[in-house]
This record gives C-alpha cells, sequence and structure tokens, in this order.
C-alpha cells in the first residue's frame, strides 16, 4: 500500500533525521521569500519542499517563516541573536546549492556535531546505575551471573546481615 | 533566589500584526512550523504576542521583528518593536533596496520633472501650461453633468 501524496518519503522519520544543517546557537528566525511561478524561484520552491522539513526537524527551537510572492526576487534571510541579519540571494540557484550554502555559512560544522555527540554519549555512560530516565540498569541484581535481587529471592542464611553479627557477636 | 533570566523564552520573533487598537500595544500573531505526530508534516501554528510600540508606527498587516523586554512591561507585554521587516503596502526590496508590489518592481511617484530653459523663470513656465478656470471656446463642449 503506498503513501499518499507527492514525494510522501519527505513525511518519513528517516527523512527528517538525515537532515544535515543543524544552525549555530546564535541563529533564531529564519525567514524564506519565494515566488510561487517563475524561474527563478524554482530553486527556493523546491529547497521549501524538500529542505525546510528537514531543517525545522534539526533545529525545534529556529522560527521558520515562509513568505510567498512578495518580492520579484527570492532570498533567505536569518535573524542572529544580537540583532544581526544575514541576507542570502537564492535567484536561480539550485535547492542543493542553497543548502549547502547555508551550512556552510550558519550551519555546525561536523567536527562541532561529533563532539556533541561524544559529550552526550559520556553523559549516558552504561557502566552507571540509577533511575531508568537516565541509565541502562538499576540495580546489579538484575544483571545475569549476579546475586539475585533479595526481594524476589532469599539470601542464602551466610549473606544475610543478621546472621553475620550473630557469627561476629558469638566468636568474642 | 535563582538567577533573573529574561521573562520570556523566545528572544527574537517575527510575526504578523493583526491589532493596533490598543494604546501604543502591537497585537502581533507569530506562526511556528509543529510536526504533526501522526502525519509527520509540518503545520503553522499561530500564537499571539502583544508588543510595546512606543511610535505607534505599526498598521494592521505589518511583518514585524519582536525583541524580548528584559523584565515584562506588564502581564502580556513581554516584547517591544525591534523593526518593522515588511511595511504593508510599502515593502521595500533588500536585495536591490527598490519598492516592491507582488512580484512586481513599482515607481514610487514622484513630481513632474521641472526642466527650466536657461532665461525661463518659474512664472513662465507655469503660463506656458496654460491653466486657467476660465473655459476656453475652442476647445470641446464641456461634459453633461450627471443628473442626480
Amino acid at each position: 500500500m503506498p503513501m499518499k501524496g507527492l514525494f510522501p518519503i519527505r513525511r518519513t522519520l528517516e527523512y527528517l533525521q538525515k537532515g544535515d544543517i543543524v544552525f549555530k546557537n546564535r541563529v533564531k528566525i529564519m525567514t524564506v521569500n519565494y515566488n510561487t511561478h517563475g524561474e527563478l524561484s524554482e530553486g527556493a520552491r523546491k529547497f521549501v519542499f524538500f529542505n525546510i522539513p528537514q531543517i525545522q526537524y534539526k533545529n525545534q527551537w529556529v522560527q521558520v517563516m515562509m513568505f510567498k510572492n512578495m518580492t520579484p526576487s527570492p532570498f533567505l534571510k536569518f535573524y542572529l541573536d544580537d540583532g544581526e541579519q544575514v541576507l542570502v540571494d537564492v535567484e536561480g540557484k539550485d535547492h542543493k546549492h542553497i543548502s549547502d550554502h547555508v551550512r556552510k555559512i550558519l550551519g555546525k560544522t561536523e567536527e562541532v556535531l561529533q563532539a556533541e555527540a561524544q559529550a552526550k554519549m559520556q553523559e549516558s555512560n552504561p557502566a552507571n546505575f540509577g533511575p531508568r530516565k537516565y541509565c541502562l540498569r538499576e540495580c546489579i541484581c538484575e544483571v545475569d551471573g549476579q546475586v539475585p535481587c533479595p526481594g524476589t529471592t532469599a539470601l542464602p542464611k551466610e549473606m544475610t546481615g543478621k546472621y553475620r553479627t550473630k557469627m561476629a557477636a558469638a566468636q568474642e | 533566589m535563582s538567577v533573573k533570566h529574561a521573562s520570556v523564552h523566545a528572544k527574537w520573533i517575527i510575526g504578523r500584526v493583526i491589532g493596533t487598537k490598543m494604546y501604543k500595544t502591537a497585537k502581533v500573531r507569530v506562526t511556528r512550523l509543529v510536526l504533526d505526530p501522526y502525519l509527520l508534516k509540518y503545520y503553522n501554528k499561530r500564537k499571539t504576542y502583544f508588543a510595546h510600540d512606543a511610535l505607534r508606527q505599526c498598521t494592521e498587516g505589518d511583518i514585524v521583528l519582536l525583541k524580548a523586554l528584559p523584565e515584562a512591561r506588564s502581564k502580556h507585554v513581554k516584547h517591544e518593536l525591534a523593526e518593522i521587516v515588511y511595511k504593508v503596502g510599502r515593502v521595500v526590496d533588500p536585495l536591490t533596496g527598490m519598492s516592491v508590489e507582488g512580484t512586481q518592481f513599482v515607481e514610487l511617484p514622484t513630481d513632474l520633472p521641472l526642466i527650466l530653459g536657461e532665461d525661463q523663470t518659474l512664472s513662465e513656465k507655469l503660463q506656458e501650461l496654460n491653466i486657467s478656470t476660465a473655459p476656453s471656446g475652442a476647445d470641446s463642449p464641456p461634459a453633461q453633468n450627471p443628473t442626480s
């Protein structure tokens, strides 16, 4: 049973996660002005159709706004945190070209992304035990080959605390 | 007490002015793209913000850039107008700097070009134009007044 719509692959999680433009922290707003007709806006239209969902998926906190048929030439405008604005002319450009250019000027580089992924992995160390939300396991009793949880099966008599204290007291 | 952050999470937002009837305040509608969890498609979700507009320069339909105030000005107003990005009816193309209407460039109406000859003064130029309220005989008969 095929998916509905034009290019429904755009609506898959795998496609959204494949997006490679992650904006730097300074970028707050992205605005795309393009036209619905005309050869020159073709690249911009394809960019909006294919790449904007990927960008928004990867940058949840950036406001993306589209404006149609406001000016004769298509362009992108980015509003950064300190009031700076970046204008990108996309007239006549291909959508692949546009996304590469945007990535080059305002996207995080591969190394920065990998360093961030590494830092995240270190935080979630599998060697840590704790609440399910943060760690893999809560107690060593969950691991195969370790002493089973005393809540479910009784410990052998020699390992219980009361037997040990009794033995220690009897020896003195 | 904990460190005082800015009053809102959104520091800079862009929106469209939908109301200016309040005193020095603009009602701005901001749309953000939100993913529908089942369709996996992005739709615009609207939210209205109130922004302080000290000079009352906003009209309904402008696209404006708002900046978060360091602390809320009143219960609802937490932003102020940073700049009007596209003024309704007077959009200026940022690439060329010319005024624009839809997908066409527009020439703003200027006064008729005044070309004075070397020895002509302004009054002589005006006389040339032959403007007068007295009806001139040689012209075609005046149009019939529509009966009201």
